[in-house]
């Protein structure tokens, strides 16, 4: 097996760099304060005062960028850890289950929620307990859990089938040795994959329901909200649509390339059959 | 009823609700007809007038919300009286009307001729009928409390109707402009959320829910035919698409702009702009009820830290007028209270100082209106200056506001625009949500309700400047009205004083 | 097992509905209405009655349609909902024709052209799509195609049999925003799919006969890679419904999206019930229908049951 670094990687590391570097950044430098409201430049063009110009508060809009792209991270990750902590245990416990009602159980529970899609899930969350970044990323998760319940589970069930694993049964290591030494390590590079793919499905959906306004909620930046506040402006100063517009593509590309890369990087037999 | 504020509060409820998400109520223009009415001859116009918030229903007696007024009020259903762009009481289906001495007894010559749009004549009877309708539990929006005051409705003949109040009231003629003034037909009001039935020049030809609401001409209609003979309503809950639809010729009319700074798009020939004035105060509402806003120094420092001017060039591209109380500037009692707090950050970190609440922390509960959500930003950073941190909280409106401000009073400071006409008595309410008990404030609020109009001016403007000075609230700036129409549309209100959008005086061409 | 699916989905949007904050009565009389006027008004709703009560209650209507009276607007639900979901139907089957049209054939060039620089340029463009949020899309092509060049209204919404001609110029914006990006994802699935069908032995057979790489597939491939695509069709089928929430919201289409949007702001927890109980149902018939079509495609399956 010789892993090798290819494109999709190497661009795909590059962009959703970018998007850490300007995350890490904005907690120890901004240009501006970001929520700082400046009467006197409202709707500025760019300038070396303010790069990327302020938008009609008389904001910053790098500053906002900057710790927009900390916004859009952070969901991710909680949204992502959600789904990956929640759904990896389901899926590896569906998969090693004796009972067929424990692994019924847990898939037909799976299914259930995947007819709860992310954005409708957001939606409930935010009508119920209020829209906050939070509530939007743990609809997200919990939405997310059964895309990796699945592949853990059909991943197990793969590792379950060979011989060391039936060696280590056969000396009679508990479930749970097994789960932690043999399948773990074993699914671990999908899940990692899936990750990087979940991360942008995440970044989209913390996007829309931003632009909805059951996301983010104000003054906290958020590229969504960027948006959703630059809608009427766009003939008056495209620039406002412009950049919260591509930091999420690039997020988004990002995160997606990384996934393909990655997968083709940690499981070169994949990339034959891709 | 007979406690001193049931009406007041009645009042007050309206207005929150009423103020939705069209921060504007109505408007208004001359009662007759006058010259816009010559259009009548026009035969198939059309025009499409663009709206943020749409009605739940067309029910407004038992659903609170200012979009049913704003739609069907003077247009569909119309009362005795109106309210005139100039905030003046003018004949409508009452051609006339005198007051007995004691200012107890109204009697109303009703026009002769009017009929309901289900083939019914108007009379007497409908006046009966349609005031104690709203003493009834047949209506239940809480506006319907100022209707208290009448004691008894007496049908002296076909075309004169006698009311009697139980005791003299400024209020209640003004209040029979709104929807409660609105005359009913007997043997119409079996599926009002669906169907309205009014004697005005309009009626309902369509209705398509969460779209549009189609008017048509009445073709019986008592006077001048309106100039427009089909007129839609039609809702965008996000305002970009309303101002893109005016772009792409999707509507003519904007009938209220919500994002004012994109108004700089429309200043060409090929769209006029409308700027006048309206009731929305846009109240920073404070809870004197509790701590740390019970303490008027506190309240004080706050009004000392606001500057004004930005929070209105920010928030509403500079678009509306500074007002330093309750009162807009066309109301009789009106008086200039914008200096009574200046911008002085020093002032309001030394109020703080005194006040010992240097480490403020504040609920700031807003409803996601623009206007809402773009001042409390504006807010929330001016008073980062003086110290105060603010954390802000965005409700949906209206159902979470609602309850967690209005209802619950679990709230420091919010924000939301007033727009109830003479809205000032809400200060006299003590449960109202901004908590606010001051019994002198109450008293003289009381005392103006029955006191000849020079004692009842010199009584408001009391109260006006009782509360400003007393730090009751802070008012950031009274809405505009704001409309933008095809350059061939004629007759559009100024001023948006009432209820109603009156289609009455519109032409095109 | 589908119905299964169908009694638990209901529990749990109604148990999760019934936790929303804010009386129904309440909101629906105005703030400071006396206590004994709500009281009636829960009576009225019938809101003062035991969950498990209005649970079954609610869930009884549902197979004929019955979602109940709203409390807010005071309409019957169901026509509402059905009319609504009419709309939205439209938009999310022109998408996903739109999605269909331009992805197979970006797919299938992709993936016979892998190697060339064509092919890969057809990848990277679909990668981009994806990573544009449907919103944003929308707002561009109204700036573009119904502000600068009027060619399109910018939103709206006319019923088909009110006015064909109008109603199709209003659907293409909204239609193309939402397909475009599931365009791009379903591109990416194509491209795979015929990947691995074109390493197939047949296909190397056939090409070895003479047959263009096209013809090939055509004939003998596209069986074999509509397996994969028709999964993730389905799967996109639901995420179409739901992206179109959005969309509706940046063309102001009254769909079921803007209906689930309002019935949350105005409290209207039976109306947000029901849509969401809807769409819910919408992604679990098509989740079972995907599973069915399996079996229709592959004959193998067929066989194996």
């Amino acid at each position: 097996m010789t892993r090798r670094l290819n494109a999709n990687l190497i661009v795909g590391a590059a962009l959703v760099g970018l998007v850490v570097a300007l995350a890490l950044v904005s907690f120890v430098w901004t240009p501006y304060e970001p929520t700082r409201i400046n009467a006197g430049v409202r709707l500025a063009g760019y300038s070396s005062d303010h790069l990327l110009g302020t938008d009609r508060f008389g904001r910053d809009v790098l500053s906002q960028i900057m710790v927009g792209a900390r916004t859009t991270l952070f969901v991710g990750i909680v949204a992502v850890g959600v789904a990956g902590f929640a759904g990896t245990p389901l899926g590896v416990m569906a998969g090693m289950a004796h009972s067929r009602w424990v692994s019924e159980g847990i898939m037909r529970a799976n299914d259930l929620l995947l007819a709860f899609p992310a954005l409708l899930l957001a939606i409930m969350f935010g009508a119920v307990f209020g829209a906050s970044t939070l509530t939007a990323m743990v609809a997200i998760g919990i939405a997310t859990i059964p895309t990796f319940a699945r592949i853990a589970r059909s991943r197990t069930l793969q590792v379950m089938k060979t011989e060391y694993v039936l060696a280590a049964r056969a000396a009679g290591r508990t479930r749970v040795a097994i789960a932690m030494r043999h399948v773990l390590p074993n699914i671990a590079a999908l899940l990692i994959v899936q990750a990087s793919v979940s991360f942008a499905i995440a970044v989209l959906a913390e996007a829309a329901l931003s632009f909805l306004g059951f996301g983010t909620a104000p003054p906290t930046p958020s590229w969504g909200r960027m948006l959703q506040e630059a809608q009427g402006l766009l003939r008056i100063a495209p620039r406002l649509t412009l950049w919260p517009g591509l930091g999420i593509a690039i997020a988004v590309l990002g995160f997606n390339l990384l996934g393909d890369g990655l997968r083709d990087y940690l499981d070169p037999q994949l990339e034959d059959r891709r | 009823m007979d406690r001193p504020f049931s009406r007041v509060t009645a009042l007050a409820t309206a207005v929150l609700l009423s103020l939705a998400a069209a921060c504007g109520a109505g408007q208004t223009a001359d009662p007759q007809g006058g010259n816009g009415a010559d259009g009548g001859e026009q035969e198939g116009t059309e025009l499409t007038v663009g709206f943020a918030a749409e009605p739940a229903n067309l029910d407004f007696t038992t659903t609170d919300g200012a979009a049913i007024p704003e739609a069907l009020l003077v247009n569909v259903y119309e009362g005795l009286v109106k309210i005139n762009q100039d905030g003046e009481i003018v004949p409508l289906l009452a051609e006339s009307w005198e007051i007995s001495d004691d200012r107890t007894v109204y009697d109303f010559r009703l026009r002769e001729g009017v009929q309901f749009t289900n083939g019914e004549p108007f009379t007497a009877e409908d006046v009966k009928f349609s005031i104690e309708r709203v003493q009834s539990d047949d209506w239940t929006v809480s506006l319907k409390a100022a209707m208290d005051v009448v004691e008894s409705v007496e049908a002296v003949d076909d075309h004169h109707a006698r009311v009697t109040l139980s005791e003299p009231s400024n209020r209640w003629l003004f209040q029979m402009t709104t929807r409660i003034g609105a005359m009913f037909s007997r043997e119409g009001v079996d599926d009002l959320a669906n169907e309205p039935i009014g004697t005005g020049p309009y009626m309902l030809d369509d209705w398509v829910r969460g779209d549009r609401i189609v008017l048509e001409r009445n073709p019986d209609y008592w006077g001048d035919a309106p100039g427009i003979q089909t007129v839609t309503f039609r809702y965008f809950n996000d305002a970009s698409a309303l101002t893109n639809a005016m772009l792409s010729g999707g509507v003519d009319v904007i009938g209220t702009v919500q994002e004012p700074e994109t108004l700089e798009q429309f200043e060409s020939d090929e769209y006029q702009v409308i700027q006048g004035t309206t009731n929305g105060e846009v109240v920073l509402s404070f809870n004197n009820g509790r701590e740390p806003l019970s303490d008027v120094r506190v309240r004080q420092a706050i009004k000392h830290a606001i500057d004004h001017e930005a929070v209105l060039e920010t928030a509403w591209a500079g678009r509306g007028e500074l007002i330093g109380s309750m009162v807009p500037p066309h109301d009789p009692w009106y008086e200039d209270l914008t200096g009574v707090y200046d911008h002085d950050p020093d002032r309001a970190r030394e109020l703080l100082e005194e006040a010992d609440a240097t480490d403020l922390q504040l609920a700031f509960r807003i409803p996601n209106l623009p206007y809402a959500v773009s001042s409390a930003q504006v807010v929330q950073s001016q008073l980062e200056e003086v110290g105060i941190r603010t954390k802000l909280d965005v409700l949906e409106f209206p159902a979470r506001w609602l309850e967690v401000v209005f209802t619950n009073h679990n709230y420091d400071m919010s924000i939301i625009a007033h727009v109830e006409p003479r809205d000032i008595v809400t200060f006299g309410d003590p449960d109202y949500y901004w908590q606010y008990d001051n019994p002198e404030v109450q008293q003289m609020l009381d005392e103006a309700d029955s006191a000849q109009e020079g004692r009842r001016d010199e009584l408001m403007r009391d109260v006006a400047r009782t509360i400003a000075e007393d730090a009751a609230a802070d008012w950031l700036f009274l809405l505009p009205n704001l409309i933008v129409a095809a350059p061939d549309v004629d007759g559009l209100p100024t001023n948006r004083v009432g209820e109603a959008f009156d289609l009455t005086e519109l032409t095109r061409g | 097992m589908f119905l299964v699916s169908l009694l638990l989905a209901s529990i749990a949007v109604f148990a999760f509905m019934s936790v929303l904050p804010g009386d129904p009565a309440q909101v629906a009389l105005g703030v400071q209405a006396d206590p004994e006027a709500v009281a009636q008004m829960r009576a009225r709703f019938g809101t003062d009655r035991p969950l498990v009560v209005q649970y079954l209650d609610w869930v009884g209507g549902l197979p004929t349609g019955d979602f109940g009276t709203s409390y807010v607007t005071q309409a019957v639900i169901g026509p509402q909902i059905v009319d609504r979901f009419l709309v939205t139907l439209w938009l999310v089957a022109t998408g996903m024709v739109i999605a269909v049209v331009i992805a197979v054939p970006v797919g299938v060039v992709a993936a016979v052209r892998h190697r060339e620089p064509s092919g890969a340029l057809l990848s990277g463009a679909s990668q981009v799509g994806i990573a544009i949020p449907n919103f944003l899309a929308g707002m561009l092509l109204i700036a573009v195609f119904a502000v600068h060049w009027r060619v399109f209204p910018a939103g709206g919404w006319t019923p088909p049999v009110d006015d064909p001609q109008r109603f199709l110029r209003g659907l293409v914006l909204p239609a193309v925003s939402l397909g475009l990006v599931q365009a791009a994802v379903l591109a990416r699935y194509v491209r795979s799919a015929v990947l691995d069908v074109l390493r197939q032995d047949f296909i190397r057979t056939a090409r070895a006969k003479g047959l263009g790489p096209y013809r090939a597939l055509v004939r003998h491939g596209m069986r074999n890679a509509a397996i994969p695509v028709v999964t993730v069709l389905g799967l996109q089928l639901a995420t179409l419904l739901i992206g179109a929430v959005v969309v509706e919201r940046v063309f102001v289409i009254p769909g079921l999206g803007s209906l689930l949007l309002d019935g949350v702001a105005n409290r209207d927890l039976l109306l947000v019930q029901g849509v969401v109980m809807v769409l819910v149902v919408a992604v679990l018939l098509v989740n079972y229908l995907v599973d069915l079509l399996y079996v229709v495609i592959d004959p193998r399956l067929r066989r194996g049951q």
